[in-house]
C-alpha cells in the first residue's frame, strides 16, 4: 500500500532580502495510511513549511511529495487544486470557516465541490457532524458557535470526503484545554474507528501525548521520529 | 458550491457597505436615466421644431437655385417628383419663393413670399398650426396672407389690416398687389418672423407670373426611416435636381446637435467614473477583508473560476437591486418630464441661430431611453469588478491565510 504521503529529501528555501532562509533541509518522511502523527518542534523549525508541502499549498525548492502515490510535482494547477479537493482535509488553526455558510453547508462544501450526489452528501454530512458531537448544531452558523465547535466543524469539513490525510495545523492553540481534550478525542476516535489518517503540527504537550508517532524537527531536519506501541 | 447563495449571504453580510454601493449605483442610474431622457427629448424637440416648422428632411432644388436664388430657377415638372414621393411614402410639398417689398400705412420692409399648397404643406409642416393671431391660409381665401410676427410688428398691422407687396414678376413686370392679413404666425425662426409672407399657390402665380414650376420641394422621411437613407432614396427619385438634408443645409446648427450629445456623453462619463471607482473601491474592500476566505477556499479545491464567479455574482446581485431601484424611480420622474415638462422660457432663449424652439422641455419616454445608461452601467461595473475578481481569483492559498 501507497503512503498517505511521503516526502522524500526534501528543502524548501526562502529568500529574505539578500540572504535565504532554509526551513526544510533534506527531509524526508513517509506517512502510513490510518497514522496519528504529530510533527513538533521549536518555532521556525520548519513543522508548518512541512505542513503546507505535504498539502499541496506550496512547492519544494529540490525533492520530492507524494500524495497517495501522486508525485506532486507533476501536477498542474488545477489538478494540485483537485488533489488538496479530494485526498487532503485541512484543519487550520484558526478553524477558517466560511462565515456566511451553516455548520451543515461548511461539512459539505468539499462533498459539493466533488459534485457528489444530494442525498449521499447529506448521509456522510450527518454522520460526520454526529461524529464529532455537533447533531442538532447543523444550521448554526459560525458566530453561533463556540471555538471548538467551529473546530468540530472545522474537522467535519477535514474527514466529510475521506482524504488520504487530514493535515491539522496546530488545531488546540485556540482553544481552552477542556476543549483541546475534547478535540483531541474526537479525533482519535475518528482514527481509530473510521481510519482517517492524522498529522498535527503542534506544541501542545496533550496532542503529543495521544499522538502514536511524534516526529521532531529542529533546523528543517528530522532530529527524532519515535512511534508508540 | 452554491455561488448564488454564497454570494447573495456575502452581500448582506456588510449590511452598510453593500446598501451604501447599491444606492450609488442606483442614484447613478436614476440621474442618468432623467438626464438622458431630458437630453434626448430637447435634442429630438429642437430637431423636430428644425425639421417641422420650416426645413423639412430634405429640399428638392432646380440647378443652383440654393446658391443663387432666382424667379426664373424652378423645376418645371413637381409632379413628376411629388408622384413618385407619394408612392414611396414620403410626404412632400412644393413651394414658389420671391423675394420684394411690404408695406403697410406706417412703413415697409423686406419681404419673402412664399407660395404654398395649403393642403400638402400640411403634410410636411406644422407651421399652419402655429398662428399666434387669425387663421392659417385657406384656398377660398386667395386674398388674405399670413405674414410672419416680425414682419407684422415692423410694419404695425394686425390681423384684419392690409399690406401692399411689391416685387418684379417673372415676365418683368412690377408685381404689386394689396392683400389682407389673415393670420399672424408665433415665432418660427427669425428668417420667417421677420419676412415671410405665406400666400395660396395660385395667389403666389398671379402676382409674379409664373405659371408653371416650382422652387423648392419639401420631404419629410417615413416614420423609421433614417436620414442618410432617406436623402439617397429621395435623390434617386428627384435625379437631376439638388437634393440637400436639414443637415447640409443648417450645417451649424446640426454640428451643434451633435456637440449637445457629445456633452451629454461627457456628463455621462463623468458620472459613470465615479460609479466605477466607488464600486472598484467596494469591491476591493469587500475581497481584502475577506482575503483569509479566499485562501481557504482555494487550499480545499476551489478553482479559481469558482472565486471569480462568487465575486461577479455578489456585483450582479448588487447591480441588479441597483438597476431595478434605479428604473424604478425613475418612471415616475420620467412620467413627469415627459408630460408636464421643464418650461424654461424664463430661464433661456428659445431661438438659436436663426431657428425657434419651444420653450418647454420634455422628456423622451421610450425603452430606447433606458438602453444606453443600463448599457453603460453594466460595461462600468464589469470593468470595475474584474480587477478585484481576479486578484481574488488567483491568489495564492498559503499568501491569502498568512494575510493580515
Amino acid at each position: 500500500m501507497n503512503p498517505s504521503v511521503e516526502v522524500e529529501n526534501v528543502s524548501k528555501i526562502y529568500p529574505q532580502g539578500e540572504t535565504e532562509v532554509r526551513a526544510l533541509n533534506g527531509l524526508s518522511l513517509a506517512i502510513q495510511p490510518g497514522e496519528f502523527t504529530a510533527i513538533c518542534g521549536p518555532s521556525g523549525s520548519g513543522k508548518t513549511t512541512l505542513l503546507n508541502l505535504m498539502g499541496a499549498l506550496d512547492k519544494p525548492t529540490s525533492g520530492e511529495v507524494r500524495v497517495d502515490g501522486q508525485r506532486l510535482a507533476e501536477l498542474g494547477r488545477r489538478e494540485l487544486s483537485h488533489l488538496r479537493r479530494d485526498r487532503i482535509g485541512f484543519v487550520f488553526q484558526a478553524y477558517n470557516l466560511i462565515p456566511v455558510l451553516t455548520a451543515y453547508e461548511n461539512a459539505e462544501m468539499v462533498l459539493r465541490l466533488q459534485g457528489a450526489e444530494e442525498g449521499d452528501r447529506r448521509d456522510r454530512v450527518m454522520a460526520v457532524l454526529a461524529d464529532v458531537g455537533l447533531s442538532g448544531l447543523e444550521d448554526r452558523r459560525p458566530d453561533q458557535l463556540s471555538g471548538g465547535q467551529q473546530q468540530r466543524v472545522a474537522i467535519a469539513r477535514a474527514i466529510a470526503s475521506n482524504p488520504a490525510v487530514v493535515l491539522a495545523d496546530e488545531p488546540t492553540a485556540n482553544v481552552d484545554s477542556d476543549t483541546a481534550d475534547r478535540l483531541l478525542e474526537i479525533m482519535e476516535k475518528l482514527n481509530r474507528e473510521r481510519g482517517d489518517t492524522f498529522v498535527f503540527s503542534t506544541h501542545d504537550p496533550r496532542v503529543l501525548e495521544r499522538a502514536r508517532r511524534v516526529v521532531r524537527i529542529v533546523d528543517g531536519q528530522i532530529e527524532d521520529d519515535q512511534t508508540r506501541a | 458550491m452554491e455561488v448564488f447563495k454564497m454570494a447573495w449571504r456575502n452581500v448582506w453580510r456588510n449590511r452598510r457597505r453593500s446598501l451604501t454601493t447599491i444606492s450609488a449605483m442606483s442614484f447613478a442610474l436614476l440621474m442618468m436615466l432623467l438626464l438622458s431622457g431630458l437630453f434626448e427629448g430637447m435634442l429630438l424637440t429642437m430637431e423636430r421644431d428644425i425639421v417641422e416648422l420650416e426645413v423639412g428632411d430634405i429640399q428638392i432644388f432646380a440647378g443652383d437655385y440654393r446658391v443663387n436664388p432666382s424667379i426664373y430657377t424652378r423645376i418645371q415638372e413637381p409632379d413628376g417628383i411629388l408622384g413618385p414621393l407619394d408612392d414611396a411614402g414620403f410626404p412632400a410639398s412644393d413651394r414658389l419663393l420671391a423675394f420684394g417689398l411690404a408695406a403697410s400705412d406706417e412703413s415697409s420692409a423686406g419681404a419673402s413670399f412664399r407660395g404654398v399648397d395649403v393642403e400638402r404643406d400640411a403634410r410636411v409642416s406644422r407651421v399652419y398650426r402655429e398662428i399666434e393671431a387669425g387663421h392659417w391660409l385657406d384656398p377660398a381665401d386667395p386674398a388674405g396672407v399670413v405674414i410672419g410676427k416680425g414682419l407684422a410688428r415692423s410694419l404695425s398691422v394686425e390681423v384684419g389690416g392690409e399690406i401692399l407687396v411689391l416685387s418684379q414678376a417673372a415676365d418683368g413686370t412690377m408685381a404689386y398687389e394689396l392683400y389682407r392679413v389673415r393670420g399672424v404666425l408665433k415665432s418660427v425662426g427669425a428668417a420667417v418672423d421677420r419676412t415671410a409672407v405665406f400666400m395660396n399657390q395660385p395667389t403666389f402665380r398671379a402676382l409674379m407670373a409664373v405659371p408653371d414650376g416650382v422652387h423648392q420641394i419639401i420631404v419629410r422621411r417615413p416614420e423609421g426611416v433614417e436620414l442618410p437613407a432617406a436623402e439617397i432614396q429621395v435623390s434617386a427619385l428627384a435625379s437631376p435636381l439638388e437634393v440637400k438634408s436639414w443637415r447640409n443645409l443648417l450645417p451649424t446648427l446640426a454640428s451643434y446637435l451633435d456637440s449637445a450629445r457629445g456633452m451629454v456623453g461627457f456628463i455621462f462619463f463623468i458620472f459613470y467614473l465615479a460609479i466605477g471607482i466607488l464600486l472598484l473601491n467596494s469591491m476591493l474592500m469587500a475581497v481584502f477583508e475577506r482575503i483569509r476566505e479566499f485562501g481557504v477556499l482555494k487550499a480545499i479545491g476551489v478553482g479559481p473560476l469558482s472565486v471569480m464567479g462568487l465575486i461577479l455574482a455578489e456585483t450582479a446581485i448588487q447591480t441588479g437591486i441597483a438597476l431595478f431601484c434605479g428604473i424604478a424611480l425613475s418612471l415616475p420622474g420620467l412620467y413627469y418630464l415627459s408630460t408636464a415638462g421643464v418650461n424654461i422660457a424664463a430661464m433661456a432663449s428659445v431661438s438659436m441661430m436663426g431657428a425657434s424652439f419651444s420653450p418647454v422641455w420634455k422628456a423622451l419616454f421610450t425603452p430606447s431611453i433606458f438602453s444606453a445608461p443600463i448599457s453603460v452601467l453594466l460595461v462600468v461595473v464589469v470593468v470595475a469588478v474584474l480587477y478585484p475578481a481576479t486578484k481574488a481569483a488567483w491568489i495564492q492559498p498559503i499568501a491569502a491565510m498568512e494575510h493580515r
